[in-house]
């Protein structure tokens, strides 16, 4: 039965300063929440604050409502894959596997049952006798989710566990873990830099900084409304355009792009305005935009297999903004080369306005 | 998905060697000679005094191979004391591989995982028996210990807290370059995450894993304790040096035999110390745990 994970108010500092500050987070059981931030924005202090390496200086984390701070990590029934590879080099892969076993006074049969079907799970029956030196890299880390899955921990602790593998084998790997977790219905906290995996596998993701959690929704709540222009900036590409708040609501280099000015913003104050490049259009002139245009030239276009990315630099800004096309089909319109004028029109439903 | 198969290392035809580089070798090698030489002579004549029953004014190149023998080792093997000092330098040795490890392990763990910013302090502390002449030691240990605890100094194994201290600057450094060549915190954490308490993560994952380096410890402390004389002569106990020391006074000969063979065991262990070093390294040698 998978358990529940609970941050409430954890505060944890290092020399004075704060890692991470008043963090609150629920997990439900069975739900892969990813932590997503830059480096030094406290998202492995929140992870091994929960597996016990770190004490907090308040707060509790609550593992299905019973309160684990200041019960050592081993006895808080966690397993944990770290970014580095973490194998016990005297160990072979099946001795690996089932210490977590044999430090909980496993029988042998027992032990022997439970590794083989780890292994299997994680395909590497085939070398269980091996030692860590004799395996790359992502097999190693198949070993350490292997090890930490097999005593059947009440959460699933994941540090970054892709980041030190090439780019096919982390594609790979992350579409393992999420098939075992989903088999297995571990609860999992999986602490990454790169946001594609944090989109990719999660049930749930927090964005952090500076030790806070900034958003804490679904991958695609976080992407498509993001709560912050940190969290806007940091997850996919956005545009930012320096915009005003007018009595007809907010204005682009003069021109009103359908958008209402945020609530208790005065006249006359300058704003952002974010936008997503595949919620900008880019429309040869006169092509029926409303007069909600910003006209721009063509700077160059970057063809990226199914989509491309077309930079457009703005008449009246002095702006690039990128914009976002599906490649051509017989219905599209054609493409279009550098130096092509061009006219830019943002989604208003899909546009951010930020101080 | 199938698992990843291990890239075959590519075979890389050695080059040519420059004649830089040969030059540079042959040098070596001559500085080599030089120094083996300049080391192997006082050597070689201590042997044949030790060993060759030719009077001393005659050892010269036409009685290099005269009348060697073994006696003056077997008059020294068959002196009373003999066994009672080696038995206790052997005693004082294990005494202080043990208390070196158990003192030097956990501060050099703890150092490492606690404290990271002071292993340039702790490293420099460590050196300190270096600077401090063992007779001072020695002295002001004496001073400051004789009222208040003087059966520490009846005992025969009070020279063994001396000898770790001695030993110390070598023997740390040995841990210290271990837990360096592992991935300390990675592994307490991992096992600790596993299930394991200190104890197991420290005799299940860490000692296999410091193997060698817990062996060049022990092995340098070995020697220390067979070589050192000045300690064991100032608290008056015959260890297998002061009894050399002693015996010089009756059989010259017999003394340098022993001292030649001192130097020949401690050389031993040194040479298996770094016979085990060169192996591919604690991580590639599999541990039954």
């Amino acid at each position: 039965m998978a358990s529940t994970l609970t941050y409430q108010a954890i505060r944890k500092t290092f020399a004075g300063q704060a890692a991470i500050e008043l963090f609150d987070l629920a997990m439900e059981p069975g739900e892969l929440v990813s932590l997503l931030g830059p480096s030094g924005c406290g998202k492995t202090t929140a992870l091994r604050v929960a597996a016990g390496f770190e004490q907090p200086d308040s707060g509790a984390i609550l593992v299905d409502g019973r309160n684990v701070v200041g019960t050592p990590p081993h006895r808080r029934n966690m397993g944990m894959v770290f970014q580095s590879y973490s194998l016990f080099p005297n160990l072979d892969v099946s001795a690996n596997v089932a210490f977590g076993l044999r430090v909980r006074r496993v029988s042998k049969a027992d032990q022997q049952r439970r590794v083989g079907e780890a292994l299997e799970r994680v395909h590497l029956s085939h070398l269980a006798n091996r030692y860590p030196h004799q395996l790359s890299g992502g097999q190693q880390q198949r070993v350490a989710l292997a090890r930490a899955l097999v005593f059947e921990p009440a959460v699933l602790l994941l540090d970054e566990p892709l980041s030190a593998l090439d780019a096919k084998v982390r594609v790979n790997l992350r579409e393992e873990i999420r098939r075992l977790q989903l088999q297995l219905g571990m609860t999992t906290l999986f602490v990454t830099h790169d946001q594609e995996e944090a989109l990719s596998i999660s049930d749930r993701m927090g964005v952090m900084s500076n030790g806070r959690l900034e958003q804490l929704g679904t991958p695609r709540e976080v992407y498509a409304a993001p709560a912050t222009a940190f969290v806007a900036r940091f997850v996919g590409r956005i545009n930012e355009l320096p915009a005003e708040v007018t009595a007809d609501g907010i204005t682009v280099a003069g021109v009103r792009i359908g958008v209402a000015a945020p609530n208790g913003a005065a006249v006359g104050s300058a704003v952002t305005v974010m936008s997503r490049p595949e919620d900008v259009r880019v429309h040869r002139p006169g092509a029926g935009t409303n007069g909600a245009a910003l006209a721009g030239t063509v700077v160059s276009e970057h063809f990226a297999g199914a989509t491309s990315l077309l930079r457009v630099r703005l008449d009246l800004l002095d702006v690039l903004v990128d914009a976002q096309r599906v490649q051509q089909t017989e219905t599209s319109e054609p493409g279009h080369d550098a130096g092509d004028r061009v006219e830019v029109v943002l989604s208003p439903a899909k546009v951010l306005v930020v101080d | 998905m199938t698992a990843e198969a291990i890239e075959p290392e590519a075979v890389v035809a050695p080059e040519p060697r420059p004649a830089g580089k040969l030059a540079g070798t042959v040098l070596s090698w001559v500085f080599v000679l030089a120094v083996m030489t300049y080391f192997l002579f006082p050597l070689l004549a201590m042997a044949r005094f030790a060993f060759q029953r030719v009077p001393t004014v005659l050892l010269g190149w036409s009685t290099l191979g005269d009348k060697w023998t073994l006696d003056s080792l077997t008059r020294a093997f068959d002196d009373p004391q003999f066994g009672e000092a080696l038995w206790l330098s052997i005693r004082l040795a294990l005494g202080a591989m043990i208390l070196t490890l158990a003192l030097m392990v956990p501060t050099a763990m703890w150092v490492h995982l606690r404290i990271p910013k002071a292993r340039g302090l702790v490293e420099t502390l460590t050196v300190v028996p270096y600077v401090v002449p063992p007779i001072a030691l020695v002295v002001g240990v004496i001073g400051a210990y004789r009222d208040t605890a003087p059966w520490f100094f009846t005992s025969r194994y009070s020279l063994i807290p001396f000898y770790t201290v001695l030993a110390m600057p070598f023997t740390y450094r040995a841990i210290d370059a271990g837990l360096r060549a592992i991935d300390l915190r990675t592994l307490v954490d991992a096992s600790r995450s596993c299930g394991a308490g200190w104890f197991t993560t420290t005799f299940r994952v860490l000692v296999p894993n410091l193997r060698v380096s817990l062996l060049t410890s022990a092995f340098l402390t070995a020697t220390v304790v067979l070589g050192e004389f000045t300690m064991a002569a100032l608290l008056g106990r015959t260890t297998l040096q002061t009894f050399t020391q002693q015996f010089t006074q009756r059989e010259p000969q017999g003394a340098f035999a022993l001292g030649l063979l001192t130097l020949v065991v401690t050389t031993g262990l040194l040479a298996l110390v770094t016979f085990l070093t060169r192996k591919r390294g604690a991580a590639a040698i599999p541990a039954v745990v």
